[in-house]
């Protein structure tokens, strides 16, 4: 079954086509992305695509070569080159430069279905190849992280958990924790008990709610999951020696971790922010920095660059990235380029993301003290650092 | 309803503009151009999103404004749904407050 597929393509009306032919393979839950630019492409494509499309020849660069470099960040991915050209040449180098499937560009109905039976089989193919790899312990997961995403992605889903011993369901609805159960328990206890089950690692089966769940569960998810990380912190980072606690970490802080960066505050008139990496090394232009919260810059593969006054770096990353793949899906919707830049207004905060084609800055201002200039500036500040 | 979107149609560089409820349903909208109303609750429920993420952040916001060069998608939740307005033109804090003194006055004699 296809879960997540990018087309790369010059062609927007094309691009489209092609994702409904693909949805066609996949389920409710199925996910196409469209890369209209090459280089973009080159970017996401290290996310773990089950199936990348290809066009042979792209705006600005050659697909086949494209497709070598990819093939290099993402060797496990099934690749699908769609090509004008149906010559033997086209079709030689598209196979030694790693395709798996070469398509001539189907214009008629019929060609699309003759093109849809060719990837259908492709598919079984691969389902047979991954079959034996999904009962082993590749598929296991973070319990908190897939209630994490999927509360954060809105989702109406039915998590269905296995673990070694035991087997129970979760109902998240609209992005809520609205019920959990396992033989004997319910309701909140038994969230908070699956929380734990084999360490919090277990197999995990999505599947799509069709009806609105009975709600057991009043408490907010990210309440939900907090008492449990708290517990983890606790049991790995202290231990009583001869009477005394002391704070001893058991793993190595993460890449994202291991920059330097303070608690989200608001910033001091008197203080210069703190920023990393050292803004004397950034190619700054004329305008300056404005006031801000804190702010940070994700590539498009949604790793955390820098930042400045950042309390969490890895929910940063992760929220500017979600963010701008809804907004790069409404583009394709709209059928225009993705955002220049976006602003968030709320009644304590406003954030103002700016993107281009290598990555998307994010900033956070008071709501108190911040003024359409000062967000102007901030999106002209970006617009003369290099990405 | 959509006597309201006739006339939010009519607002100066008004390309698109829908109502989408909580439950996906469209409750209102109108086009000047090809924009079909699946798309307008495709892109409805990506701003929905998109709002409810930021809320998990505890950064709540109510409106956003999305620049995609020359013209602007403006979506705001509100107690019926999430309202977009896809404008042909550039926006700032006035263009916002023309648009919602006009809209909202529509939506609400309509009883949103």
């Amino acid at each position: 079954m296809l879960q997540h597929a990018l087309i790369i393509s010059s062609r927007r009306e094309y691009a489209q086509s092609m994702r409904q032919v693909l949805l066609t393979l996949g389920n409710a839950q199925t996910w196409i992305d469209i890369e209209l630019d090459p280089l973009r492409a080159m970017q996401v494509a290290g996310q773990q695509y089950q199936l990348i499309m290809i066009d042979a020849l792209l705006d600005g660069m050659d697909g086949l070569q494209l497709l070598l470099l990819i093939k290099q960040h993402a060797p496990a991915t099934k690749y699908i080159v769609v090509s004008d050209m149906a010559d033997e040449i086209t079709r030689a180098m598209a196979y030694q430069n790693g395709a798996d499937f070469f398509l001539e560009r189907p214009t008629t109905p019929e060609a699309f279905a003759l093109a849809l039976e060719g990837m259908k089989r492709l598919f079984k193919s691969n389902r047979v190849e991954q079959a034996p790899r999904e009962e082993g312990p590749a598929t296991v997961v973070s319990i908190s992280d897939i209630v994490q995403m999927r509360c954060l992605s809105g989702d109406s889903v039915l998590l269905m958990v296995r673990s070694q011993f035991q087997s129970g369901d979760i109902f998240i609805f609209r992005g809520e924790v609205f019920h959990a159960q396992y033989p004997g328990k319910s309701g909140e206890a038994a969230f908070r008990d699956m929380l734990g089950w084999d360490g919090g690692h277990v197999r995990i089966k999505v599947v799509k709610l069709t009806h609105i769940p009975p709600r057991t569960i009043e408490v907010p998810y990210r309440q939900l999951l907090q008492p449990v990380e708290t517990k983890e912190v606790e049991k790995t980072e202290t231990r009583p020696v001869d009477g005394g606690l002391f704070v001893i970490p058991e793993e190595a802080p993460s890449a994202t971790s291991s920059l330097s960066v303070v608690k989200e505050a608001p910033p001091r008139e008197d203080d210069a922010p703190v920023f990393f990496p050292d803004p004397r090394k950034l190619s700054g232009g004329e305008t300056p920095l404005p006031r801000v919260n804190s702010h940070w810059m994700v590539n498009l593969s949604g790793d955390l660059l820098e930042g400045s006054q950042v309390s969490e770096p890895d929910r940063c990353a992760f929220i500017t990235t979600f963010i701008y793949r809804k907004m790069a899906d409404v583009a394709v919707a709209l059928e225009v380029d993705y955002f220049d830049h976006m602003t968030l207004l709320g009644p304590h905060l406003q954030q103002v993301l700016v993107a281009d084609n290598m990555g998307v800055r994010h900033a956070v201002f008071d709501t108190a003290w911040t003024t359409e200039e000062r967000r102007v500036q901030y999106v002209k500040w970006c617009r003369e650092q290099s990405f | 309803m959509n006597k309201a979107f006739e006339k939010i149609a009519l607002i100066e560089g008004m390309i698109a503009a829908a109502l989408v409820s909580e439950e996906g349903k469209l409750l209102g909208w109108c086009a000047n151009s090809v924009i079909s109303p699946d798309n307008l609750c495709f892109i409805a429920e990506n701003c929905r999103a998109v709002l409810s993420a930021n809320r998990a952040e505890q950064r709540p916001a109510e409106t956003g404004v999305v620049a995609f060069g020359n013209r602007t998608l403006v979506f705001r939740e509100g107690p019926a749904g999430v309202f977009i307005a896809y404008l042909d033109s550039p926006t700032n804090d006035a263009v916002l407050a023309w648009l919602f003194d006009q809209v909202n006055p529509l939506l609400e004699a309509e009883g949103m």
